[in-house]
């Protein structure tokens, strides 16, 4: 440690300040005002309060959104391995959330995700994500978790499976495949042999058949089977297909306007501040709206993808990497679900979707991130 | 100092310092999967754009039809006859209802308390509906509400979605019984008439005319739908009209049949019915054809079509009430005519020449026997001794044996209508053809009316050709061509088409087509259109016409329709008893009675034809004849 070092952290209460990713900031907090701005024309129909009013969606959100920002700043301090440190503690503290919200929890639209504390509604699979990854990232950073060893592949299923199992009861398909995702990412950057996967590939692919009988609800067939073909039942499990499509569709190149959408400001749309937040953006700004979120993703993954790259070592690494396979097929699960190549699940779309939970969360992450950049290679070797 | 820092790394210390990941693969991921998403968009919103624009304009976007306010209808002197009357019905529309149960078995109760429509039912049957995936339609759930029910149910209707007030425009007849037939009824249209219909703009749930003037003048009295375009929301909220084409109201009508002779005539006929079952009555203009009164008993309420849900058994009484028919409009029903039809006979022969006016036969028997054809003698029978008597005095007294001789012919008496007898029975069959026997008179009501028989040799064959008539049954008979001449036989006419013979001999041979409109009148009151005198002319001389007519003022004053006679009115008429059906114990048959006139007998202005399923007609159809011709000379003459 060196005295320069020492004389910046007495100097400037925000350490680290100058590794910090300030483009993954600026991304980020892009996506939230862009959010902002879709929630704000998605809900003005039901609300028509003033702006300031913690009733209107956009303020909460805002606010929501500060203090997430506040929280991000104070995680990119602690040093990520801390949190690798107690990540066996977070992951049980996790699975227990998961069991808990099974039983206590909160049910809306079939299943049961949420913890309602009042003004927030906690959603304990959010945490769990995170814990996941943490655990992962150590586990393959400690001696004896080499990924290319089929003991070690197997060591990590087990600590991903209890938690996509759990989210599977809720019942939750998204968050599973999101957690399936987060595995693939965190094992094949940590080097797994190829033979291995294609081998536990095939196992899975075995098993589809099965699931598709007997663990997929009949809701679950039934949304997978509206996406072949929606018309068949307009009223029920197709409508949010078809009204979400037609929404998207109806935008066409430019969109019709902020405000202006028809689908949008009639309320065909169901829940469109939280997951169908995307097909407001599609019909009231269009291809080109569309094209200026995925370039804001996009470069936000990437600069997360560069924090891998300079992690300073695997932990930091495999953190980074998960993290980024968690942003990345949430927002592509959402986006897929509003364009009907996915079936309709309550995935919110990163930073963007109305609901505290699911922006803290994400927040954090970032935290997370921040603190593995902040530590990052190039600094150690200084 | 750093507690961040360094003195947890050992704890962690990775087994391999250098990140070996191929961080590509991740860089990779991210740009397909959103290049996936991108491709899928371009198919969306560019390939498909205009597609799923098209559709979301569809969505929100609901034409609703403005039905047209139906042209109403008056009598002649200008009183309404019909109203425009909406029928208030409860419908329910699942799609609406909320989805608490709590929530909607409050909506049931409502139903139960205030309309009487119990809870179960309204649960039944919305079930029903939301099992056969059909939450959008309304269902009925009460129809026929009063005013008081509907304003409670549009007050209610605010609070509980799904339920709603729904008008049904309707019918209120006005008029009385009397004119149930000839205005005829409007309904709903059948899963037939919808096809046709919609092609024409019909809205589904327009209701088109269905029987009588409603039927035959529902173009005229349609009007023309609109519609307005409105923008909805996806809870089926109203929110803004786009454009709106107010619909037309149809154009009204103004009939030539008079409120109080129709109302006069009906009340008559029906406390004359004694014996009788049925009857009917025509009277209108030999001049222009014009009806002003068409009656036909017994009647019913024809508002009952408009309410059939809750009059259903009062229906079913009338459709199978095989006696009297009710629903019938007898006036446009064929029977057989007996002696009226002898006016015909009397035209052809005058015309044929075989008999002149002063043409004579002594008739001094009532019994006339001819040897038949298989050598058997037959009697043929007139209803008296008349003595020696011409054309005038025939008609008068309504001679069976002078009307052989002018048909058939009879021995010592001159020939009859033709060479022989089956081309005299064809010859009168033309006649008969002429003043518009055995075909419709093509009056303006859609009213099931009959063209009545005019028989042939050529007719008994067709309707004797079956197996199970002999050979003999399918000959063409000269009794056949006699019972033909006097109106029996298989000859049927219908009342109207003996009014409308009688009005040609009164006016010298003009055969009108009758009509029961004669004005229609735009929604401003404006004649748009009036009714002109049709007419055909009859190929028989004025002059014979004129002998005829002088047989008819002869048996009114001082003949067989002698009860028709009114002091001060010169009328003139011909009574008719018409056998029919089998004969009875006593050997004789049951009879209709006629009367058919007109006056005065210079310059007639009217035509009275009175029918009775049962009677003789001097004595049962004559004197209402008498009352109905002094009424019309006392009320309604123009």
């Amino acid at each position: 440690m060196t005295l320069g070092y020492a004389v910046r952290t007495r100097t400037f209460a925000f350490r680290g300040w100058d590794r910090f990713d300030y483009l993954l900031l600026l991304t980020s907090a892009m996506l939230v005002v862009y959010g902002l701005v879709l929630i704000h024309s998605a809900s003005s129909t039901t609300y028509d309060g003033p702006l300031t009013s913690f009733a209107n969606p956009v303020a909460r959100q805002a606010l929501f959104a500060i203090i997430s920002l506040g929280i991000m700043f104070a995680i990119s301090q602690v040093d990520y391995h801390h949190l690798t440190h107690y990540a066996w503690y977070l992951y049980i503290a996790g699975i227990l959330s998961l069991i808990a919200v099974l039983v206590f929890g909160t049910e809306a639209y079939g299943s049961t995700r949420w913890f309602d504390l009042g003004i927030i509604q906690v959603q304990p699979s959010e945490f769990a994500k995170l814990a996941t990854i943490l655990l992962l990232a150590r586990f393959f950073s400690e001696h004896g978790g080499d990924a290319r060893e089929l003991r070690a592949l197997v060591v990590s299923l087990v600590i991903v499976v209890p938690a996509a199992l759990l989210v599977f009861i809720e019942p939750d398909l998204g968050t599973s495949v999101v957690f399936a995702a987060i595995w693939l990412g965190v094992v094949v950057i940590a080097g797994v042999n190829r033979g291995h996967l294609l081998l536990l590939g095939a196992a899975a692919l075995a098993v589809l058949p099965f699931a598709w009988t007997f663990a997929l609800e009949d809701y679950q067939v039934e949304r997978i089977s509206v996406l072949v073909n929606p018309d068949e039942s307009p009223l029920d499990a197709g409508y949010n297909v078809i009204q979400s499509q037609i929404a998207v569709g109806s935008g066409q190149v430019f969109g019709k306007g902020l405000m202006n959408g028809e689908q949008t400001q009639l309320r065909y749309l169901k829940v469109p501040t939280k997951d169908f937040i995307f097909s407001v953006l599609g019909e009231e700004l269009g291809f080109a709206g569309a094209l200026a979120l995925f370039l804001l993703f996009i470069v936000l993954l990437l600069r997360i993808i560069r924090a891998a790259q300079i992690a300073g070592d695997t932990a930091g690494q495999l953190i980074a990497v998960g993290i980024a396979m968690l942003i990345l097929m949430q927002a592509f699960i959402n986006i897929a679900v509003n364009l009907s190549i996915f079936p309709v699940t309550g995935i919110p779309l990163p930073f963007l979707s109305q609901g505290g939970s699911s922006l803290m969360s994400m927040f954090i992450a970032l935290g997370i991130v921040q603190s593995v950049i902040i530590r990052h290679r190039a600094y150690r070797q200084t | 100092m750093s507690v961040f820092g360094d003195e947890l790394r050992p704890s962690s210390t990775p087994s391999r310092m250098r990140p070996h990941g191929n961080l590509l693969v991740l860089r990779l991921a991210v740009l397909v999967l959103f290049g996936v998403l991108v491709v899928r968009l371009v198919d969306m919103q560019i390939v498909k754009g205009d597609e799923y624009a098209r559709r979301s304009r569809n969505n929100h976007i609901v034409a609703t039809n403005i039905l047209p306010a139906r042209g109403l209808i008056y009598a002649r002197g200008g009183e309404p006859l019909v109203e425009n009357a909406g029928v208030y019905a409860a419908t329910l529309i699942p799609e609406f209802l909320p989805d608490e149960p709590d929530a909607r078995y409050r909506i049931y109760v409502w139903l139960e308390d205030t309309l009487g429509v119990p809870a179960l039912d309204s649960q039944t049957r919305v079930a029903a509906a939301e099992k056969n995936s059909r939450p959008g339609q309304a269902i009925v759930m009460k129809s026929h509400l009063s005013r008081e029910e509907a304003l409670m149910l549009e007050e209610a209707s605010t609070d509980m979605p799904g339920l709603s007030l729904r008008i049904v425009p309707g019918r209120n007849y006005i008029g009385g019984d009397a004119f149930a037939h000839v205005l005829g009824y409007i309904g709903p249209q059948t899963a037939e008439e919808a096809r046709l219909l919609r092609d024409e703009g019909y809205a589904f749930n327009e209701p088109v005319g269905k029987a009588g003037i409603e039927s035959r003048y529902e173009s005229a009295l349609r009007g023309e739908i609109g519609f307005s375009a409105n923008e909805q929301d996806a809870y089926g909220n109203l929110l803004n009209v786009l454009m709106t084409r107010e619909s037309t109201p149809g154009n009204s009508l103004r009939l030539s049949i008079d409120l109080d002779l129709q109302q006069y005539v009906a009340e008559l006929l029906e406390d004359s019915l004694g014996d009788a079952n049925t009857a009917a009555a025509v009277v209108m203009s030999p001049r222009t054809g014009e009806v002003y009164a068409l009656v036909s008993v017994p009647t019913y309420d024809n508002n009952l079509f408009g309410d059939l849900e809750r009059r259903q058994e009062e229906y079913e009484a009338l459709a199978t009430d095989d006696k009297r028919h009710p629903l019938l409009n007898q006036a446009l029903t064929e029977s057989a005519p007996g002696s009226t039809f002898k006016l015909v006979t009397a035209a052809a022969a005058l015309e044929e020449g075989n008999i002149t006016p002063a043409t004579g036969l002594n008739v001094t028997s009532t019994v006339l026997e001819f040897k038949g054809e298989n050598g058997v003698i037959y009697p043929l029978y007139d209803w008296r001794a008349h003595g020696y008597i011409n054309l005038v005095d025939a008609i008068a007294w309504s001679s069976n044996h002078y009307f052989y001789m002018a048909s058939c012919g009879i021995q010592n008496g001159g020939k009859g209508l033709g060479r022989n007898t089956e081309e005299s029975a064809v010859i009168l069959g033309y006649y008969a053809r002429a003043f518009g026997l055995g075909q419709k008179t093509g009056i303006d009501l859609d009213a099931g009316e009959m063209s009545g028989i005019i028989p042939s040799p050529e007719y008994k064959r067709r309707v004797h050709s079956g197996p199970e008539f002999n050979p003999e049954d399918r000959e063409w008979y000269y009794a056949d061509t006699c019972f033909m001449g006097i109106g029996q036989q298989d000859v049927t006419a219908t009342p109207l088409q003996i009014a409308r013979m009688t009005a040609a001999i009164a006016n010298g041979g003009r055969l009108l087509t009758p009509h029961v409109v004669s004005e229609i009148l735009g929604p401003n009151g404006a004649v748009l259109r009036a009714m002109q005198p049709e007419y055909t002319d009859v190929a028989v001389d004025p002059a014979h016409l004129e002998v005829i007519r002088r047989g008819m003022r002869s048996s009114v004053a001082a003949g067989a329709g002698a009860k028709a006679a009114q002091p001060g009115l010169d009328i003139a008429g011909k009574t008719g008893t018409a056998e029919f059906g089998p004969e009875k114990a006593d050997g004789k048959r049951e009879q209709h009675a006629w009367f058919t006139g007109f006056a005065p007998y210079t310059d007639p202005e009217v035509v009275v034809t009175v029918y009775f399923d049962l009677g003789v007609g001097g004595d049962k159809a004559a004197p209402v004849a008498g009352q109905i011709f002094r009424y019309f000379e006392d009320h309604v003459k123009p």
